[in-house]
């Protein structure tokens, strides 16, 4: 394989040579082993000396026996001798004759080599030799070989230029000689071969001479010949032909390389084939590489799962351990233990009858406890509060009665209870701090339904209860009921203002009209009274009346109103002011849209409708008399309304009658009063309206008055003068920024800001030091290197100027100024696995944070590159086969990517990361 | 009348348990967040700083030895294991988590110069000086090792004399053969006293040998003729060799990528080379200011640390031009062998001072079981370090490490050189015809050629 690959590369005729000649180590050694034998054979009658040194031989001991015996059968029996002098003779190997191919006689070994160098035998004969020479020598020097190549090259090169072959062979011959030691014979072997077809000696057949071809000068077997016997026999054509056909394509056994050159091929095709079998890994490692992450967390054996499994592989180890061993698995202990179970059970036995008796004592037991539990389940389960509170009853009472009868529960009982006072004295846990009565109370407890303003009563009595003295304890209970109620009207009374007096008064005064009222109703239907004249005087006299109480009525209304506005402030104030408040009072004091007394007028008219009452703040006297007061309400209403409906109806017939209805319908003061309402907006409108009118009025003469062609508020009043123009854009634009100049103020803006960011070099200034009294640096001047470089500073900032954006537009100043801020957040180059600037900001364009991606999301991006646990072995890859084409998460068991994007990697050292992070789409 | 409502507690339907944080339900509408990308650069920052806060890479020492450490060899089948010899001859197991010597190897007359493990853990193989290769019965770690007495020694299963000293022993993975290095590269049965095969190409020593755990049958060695020759045990023949300008003094193979490898070098750097491609390396991993004495890759293939003749420590990535990290403490002389735990979570370092370091991988990492929302957070620091690492801020931050004094001077000394040689080759360049003076990139230039 590796001779193809250099046949490719080389292309020098020396190199072709060379690889002609691969050679195989160990047909070269055959070939060598051989070469005695061969030689026996062919070229043994020719020469007597080298006869004697070939072919198989005595060895030397029974050869001299042999001479001893018989001196003269040397030639008969030349090849025992052969054979010894084989054995003896050191310099048997060097004196060897040339070999076969040389010689022209090995066709037996490979003709078709022979056909192949015979026109340039001469070179090849000395390459062949000199290979014999390099294997006995191990391949010393490959130098040595080349150079001899060389000479051949050369001697050949000169032979065929002098053209004259006889003169040529001779020479060769020569050196041939020289170089070998050998007799020319050896070489020109082949030419007499040739013309000696007379043989001085018939060799007998033996199994050295088969053949009678010795007497064609070829001692040696062909496959033909030997093939020829089977002739005729099944399978000797495909014999013969297969025969052919290897003849044809046999190659030239060559020269073997030295080992060095060997080694160097050989040493390509290891590397050419550990080359190949390593590039299975690359799909694998490729990718891995790209992999997102690479997981290395998985397979965790982490040995001992149970306690058994740990227990089960316990040795003991230490002197204790090894004791508490020997003791547990001791024969004595063990018999002994199961004995004693064994006595135990058989203590245990117990009758059936025992057993039954046992089993349905329990089944019983735990019946009773199931009853029990779903009674307990039920009771739990009742929310009903007059059964908590009898339940509670019946506890208390049981508690009593045991009061009664245990002078030790009484005491206990007082003590809980001495506990209890000091523990609200502390705390005043009732008196309104919770939480929950605070919270009544800021609502107000008017806006409370009874039930909480009685549960607030009977927390604040619990307080009295318990801050109450000792004392006074028993008593308080019984007479409480009864004394709360006393002291609060005590409360009212003291705590009431003037006000609340009068009101009370004109309330009072109220019922009593009314009362006449009522009574007045009641017309006698018999006696003196009953007569006409007499029902006529009193109706008379009862509508007098009933108009002196309207009248009365009507006062102790606005009067009473006007106390309640003044009173509920009072109240207010006084609701504020009064540092303790009681309860009672508290009712009264908050301010609540309805007013006090209405809950006594409830009170003390139960009979009349609820509804008015709701309804009707003021109008108490109406509830009464419901048809008088309906009347009255409705008459004042509508004389009210007349006036202002009549216009309305005018204006918007429609919504304004529906109006009316409803307020027909319903009666309300309310609504009336807005209509009120609205009337005097209107009033207030046409006033408003009127000095508007009286102003523009004014406007108009004044503006009438100083007419002359004046401008007033850059409004032109009618033109009076004929001959004016209308000034042209321009004109107006110069008018318009008469005062300022903005081109050069720009132009000043863009030189300050040009001077900022390329700021103008210093001046040189004399320098502080030496000379500076004396005034030498004033008559010299400055350094020269000064002005010199304050000029390239110069130059220097006119190619900065020049070379800025803005440079050639006039109106335009582009700021390149740097934001030091800004810049903490830019790259000044692209980074270097990226390509494009786009690329990267994408990369980084993109939250990962919790806070803007949904759980699922977070992990995937935030994945590390390589996810291990610390305590788990990670082995060296193994093999497995890759398809490129599928997805990396299907084929890994441990390495899987958590999420489809796929995050380019770089590859290799010198590959491109072309990473683009993936973006959440929101949904 | 009873009004039922319907309440429901929010901590009652959004907890998993009683201890978990109340989960708070985010709106991800990019729109109300504008600020996302400030907040997540501010908070990269941070974690930058944190993470310079809570680097504390050294765990301990571990102190025995009375001469230098030259090797050490870890347990690829038990953790704590941690094998170790010395320049006298004293060859030690350590029990990493204790910190202590579990136990001794008396044997070897001189310096011991390669230690390894089989892949199994049951044998240990050592050679040195006194050419010699024992091999050794490595005790079954069991729960209860640390209460033992620490002076048990053990007995050589086996001591093969050999005709040279050795330098460096490999042993190969998930197979029973082993190479020593010496005069010549031999392999080894562990049941015959003679080598199985030896090769010999050059005559230099050889000095450091290294298994393909990937490709077990493949190995390179790196030999004092400045040569990295790699070797194919299936054809019983080396392949190839490369010659550099300076000495390789150890290599390493990227256990996740069998054709990769990595050369310390005697100039400071190491190279990443593909087998394949011998002409030039993949990567050169510069920063140390010193010859590269030893070399061990992570079991991830990500990462591998460096010891250098410098007295420090250096963590690269395996693609990665600069270290990642620079370890050192005032105390450690020169680093002789590094090894990467079999967990990829430690570092370990034997030095000139007689003693072993054990170090975390990853500096500013927590040790200790990990709370999975701490988990998370420590992900997403990482992520978004990451993201912003290239902004000039957050770069300066990671990048910065306190070095000492000589390694600082060092290193600049060494930058100032570079820039002279490159600012020469430059002018040289510019003065003489185009075209006349080529560059060779930095990956070429320190290689020789490759002979085949």
């Amino acid at each position: 394989m590796a001779g193809k690959k250099r046949e490719a590369a080389d292309f020098t005729t020396a190199m072709a040579e060379r690889k002609r000649k691969v050679p195989d180590s160990t047909k070269d050694r055959s070939k060598s082993i051989k070469k005695p034998n061969k030689f026996n054979k062919s070229g043994g009658g020719r020469d007597d000396k080298r006869r004697s040194r070939s072919g198989p031989r005595l060895p030397a001991p029974l050869r001299k026996v042999l001479e001893g015996i018989n001196p003269s059968t040397d030639s008969l029996n030349d090849s025992d001798e052969n054979i010894s002098s084989d054995e003896a003779n050191d310099f048997y190997e060097y004196e060897e004759p040339l070999p076969e191919e040389e010689s022209g006689k090995n066709r037996r070994f490979d003709r078709v080599e022979n056909y192949l160098y015979e026109p340039s035998d001469r070179m090849v004969d000395e390459n062949v030799f000199s290979e014999d020479d390099d294997d006995e020598n191990d391949y010393d020097g490959s130098e040595d070989r080349a150079s001899k190549i060389e000479n051949s090259h050369g001697r050949r090169g000169s032979s065929k230029q002098l053209s004259d072959e006889d003169e040529d062979d001779e020479r060769l011959l020569r050196v041939l000689q020289g170089v070998t030691g050998m007799p020319s014979e050896a070489f020109e072997g082949k030419k007499k071969k040739k013309k000696n077809v007379v043989i001085s000696e018939a060799y007998p057949e033996s199994e050295y001479n088969p053949s009678r071809d010795v007497l064609n000068g070829n001692g040696q077997l062909t496959i033909e010949e030997l093939v020829d016997v089977l002739h005729g026999e099944p399978g000797y054509d495909a014999l013969r032909k297969g025969i052919h056909t290897t003849d044809k394509k046999s190659i030239s056994i060559q020269a073997p390389l030295p080992k060095v050159e060997r080694e160097k091929l050989e040493r390509n095709a290891v590397y050419e084939q550990s080359k190949k079998d390593i590039t299975k890994w690359e799909p694998l490692v490729k990718m891995n590489r790209e992999a997102p992450s690479l997981y290395f967390d998985e397979d965790t054996n982490l040995g001992f799962s149970t306690v058994g499994a740990i227990a089960s592989g316990f040795e003991p180890r230490t002197e204790f351990e090894k004791k508490m061993a020997l003791l547990v698995n001791d024969d004595k202990v063990k018999e002994a233990y199961n004995e004693d179970g064994s006595k135990l059970l058989e203590l245990n036995k117990i009758s059936v009858e025992e057993y039954l008796e046992d089993r349905n004592h329990i089944a019983k037991m735990r019946n009773l406890l199931f009853r029990h539990e779903m009674k307990r389940k039920r009771i739990k389960k009742i929310k009903s509060k007059t059964y908590h509170r009898l339940l509670k009853k019946d506890r208390l009472k049981a508690a009593s009665a045991e009061m009664l009868m245990d002078p030790e529960a009484a005491k206990e009982e007082a003590r809980k209870q001495e506990f209890k006072r000091a523990e609200e004295r502390m705390t005043l846990k009732h008196k309104n701090s919770s939480k929950w009565a605070k919270r009544i109370l800021q609502r107000g407890l008017n806006a409370q339904d009874d039930g909480t303003r009685a549960a607030i009563s009977e927390q604040l009595h619990q307080h009295a209860l318990l801050t109450r003295k000792m004392n006074t304890m028993k008593d308080s209970s019984s007479s409480s009921g009864s004394d709360d109620s006393d002291e609060e009207d005590v409360d009212e009374n003291s705590a009431g203002s003037d006000q609340d007096e009068a009101s009370k008064l004109f309330a009072k005064a109220k019922e009593k009209t009314l009362k006449v009222l009522q009574e007045d109703d009641e017309v006698p239907t018999s006696g003196v009274l009953s007569l006409p004249f007499m029902v006529r005087g009193l109706k008379k006299r009862k509508e007098e009346a009933v108009e002196e109480a309207k009248l009365a009525l009507q006062e102790y209304e606005s009067s009473l109103k006007e106390l309640e506005d003044t009173g509920g402030e009072e109240n207010a104030k006084v609701g504020i002011t009064s540092g303790r408040r009681v309860f009672g009072v508290a009712k009264r004091d908050v301010p609540v849209p309805g007013p006090s007394n209405k809950m006594k007028t409830d009170d003390y008219y139960r009979n009349t409708d609820s509804e008015d009452d709701l309804d009707e703040n003021i109008d108490v006297g109406n509830g009464m008399k419901n048809d008088l007061q309906k009347d009255i309400n409705v008459d004042s209403g509508f004389l009210n309304e007349d006036a202002e409906s009549f216009d309305d109806v005018v204006k918007d017939p429609g919504p304004k009658t529906s109006h009316d209805v409803a307020i027909f319908a319903s009666g309300t003061w309310k609504k009336m009063k807005s209509g009120n309402k609205v009337d005097a907006n209107i009033k207030k409108s046409t006033k408003v309206g009127k000095p508007v009118l009286q102003n523009q009025e004014e406007l108009a003469e004044e503006s009438d008055t100083d007419s002359e062609g004046q401008m007033v508020d850059g409004i032109l009043s009618a033109a009076p003068k004929p001959s004016y123009e209308l000034p042209s854009q321009e004109e107006l634009v110069r008018l318009a920024f008469a005062g300022d100049d903005v081109e050069d103020d720009f132009e000043k803006d863009k030189q300050e800001i040009l001077n900022e960011e390329n700021p103008e070099p210093e001046k040189p200034n004399l320098i502080p030091g030496w000379g500076q009294w004396t005034h030498v640096q004033r008559k010299k001047g400055l350094p020269s290197w000064m002005l010199e470089e304050h000029e390239i500073a110069k130059r220097k900032r006119e190619e900065a100027l020049k070379k800025r954006k803005d440079a050639h537009l006039k109106h335009v100043i582009i700021s390149e100024k740097l934001d030091k801020k800004a810049e903490k957040l830019h790259t000044k180059t692209l980074p270097y696995p990226f390509t494009s600037k786009e690329v990267f900001e994408q990369s980084i364009r993109v939250p990962v944070g919790p806070e803007f991606n949904p759980a699922t999301a977070v992990g995937a991006l935030n994945q590390p590159d390589v996810k291990k646990k610390s305590g788990i072995i990670i082995k060296p890859i193994k093999f497995e086969e890759v398809n490129p084409h599928e997805k990396p998460e299907e084929h890994k068991e441990h390495k899987r990517s958590g999420n489809n994007q796929k995050t380019n990697r770089r590859k290799g050292a010198g590959g491109k990361r072309v990473g683009v992070r993936p973006v959440v789409v929101k949904s | 009348m009873k009004v039922k409502v319907i309440s429901r507690s929010a901590d009652e339907f959004t907890r998993e348990r009683s201890q978990d944080l109340q989960r708070v339900y985010h709106n991800y509408d990019p729109n109300l967040r504008p600020q996302e990308k400030g907040v997540e650069y501010v908070r990269a920052l941070n974690a930058a700083k944190l993470e310079k806060i809570f680097a504390r890479p050294f765990i301990g020492a571990m102190d025995g030895h009375i001469d230098a450490v030259s090797c050490m060899a870890k347990n690829p089948n038990y953790l704590r294991g941690l094998f170790s010899g010395s320049m006298d001859g004293d060859i030690r197991l350590w029990d990493i988590a204790s910190r202590r010597t579990v136990c001794h190897y008396p044997g070897h007359q001189g310096a011991v110069r390669g230690l390894t493990v089989s892949t199994d853990g049951h044998v240990m193989v050592s050679c040195g000086v006194d050419c010699t290769v024992r091999l050794w019965n490595v005790p079954v770690a069991t729960l209860t090792d640390s209460d033992d007495s620490p002076d048990n020694s053990a007995e050589p299963l086996a001591t093969y004399v050999w005709k040279n000293a050795f330098w460096a022993v490999d042993h190969q993975w998930d197979g029973d053969l082993f190479a020593t290095a010496g005069g010549q590269v031999d392999i080894w049965n562990h049941n015959r006293s003679q080598p199985v095969n030896s090769f010999q190409w050059g005559t230099d020593t050889v000095i450091s040998i290294k298994f393909n755990p990937g490709e077990p049958n493949v190995l390179a060695t790196s030999a004092s003729d400045r040569s990295i020759v790699l070797y194919d045990l299936r054809m019983s023949s080396p392949a190839r060799k490369v010659i550099m300008r300076t000495r390789t003094n150890a290599i390493s193979w990227n256990p996740m990528e069998p054709m990769n490898f990595t050369a310390a070098n005697e100039d400071c750097n190491c190279y990443s080379y593909d087998t394949r491609k011998l002409e030039e390396a993949k990567c050169v991993h510069m920063g140390h200011e010193s010859a590269v004495m030893d070399i061990d890759y992570s079991p991830t293939g990500r990462e591998f640390v460096t010891g250098s003749y410098d007295r420090t420590i250096r963590i690269f990535q395996y693609n990665g031009g600069r270290s990642r990290e620079i370890y050192h403490t005032k105390r450690m002389q020169r680093v002789f062998c590094v090894k990467f735990s079999c967990d990829a979570s430690y570092v370990i370092s034997g030095s000139d001072d007689t003693n072993l370091r054990l170090w975390k991988a990853k500096a500013s990492e927590q040790l200790g079981v990990l709370h999975p929302r701490e988990r998370r957070k420590h992900e997403y620091h990482e992520a978004i370090k990451n993201r912003y690492k290239h902004l000039p801020e957050v770069k300066r931050i990671v990048r910065h490490r306190h070095l000492p004094r000589p390694i600082y001077k060092a290193a600049a000394l060494r930058r100032t050189m570079m820039e002279a040689e490159r600012r020469k080759v430059e002018r040289r360049k510019a003065h003489s015809t185009p075209g006349s003076i080529l560059t060779a990139p930095l990956r070429k230039r320190r290689i020789i050629k490759e002979i085949e």
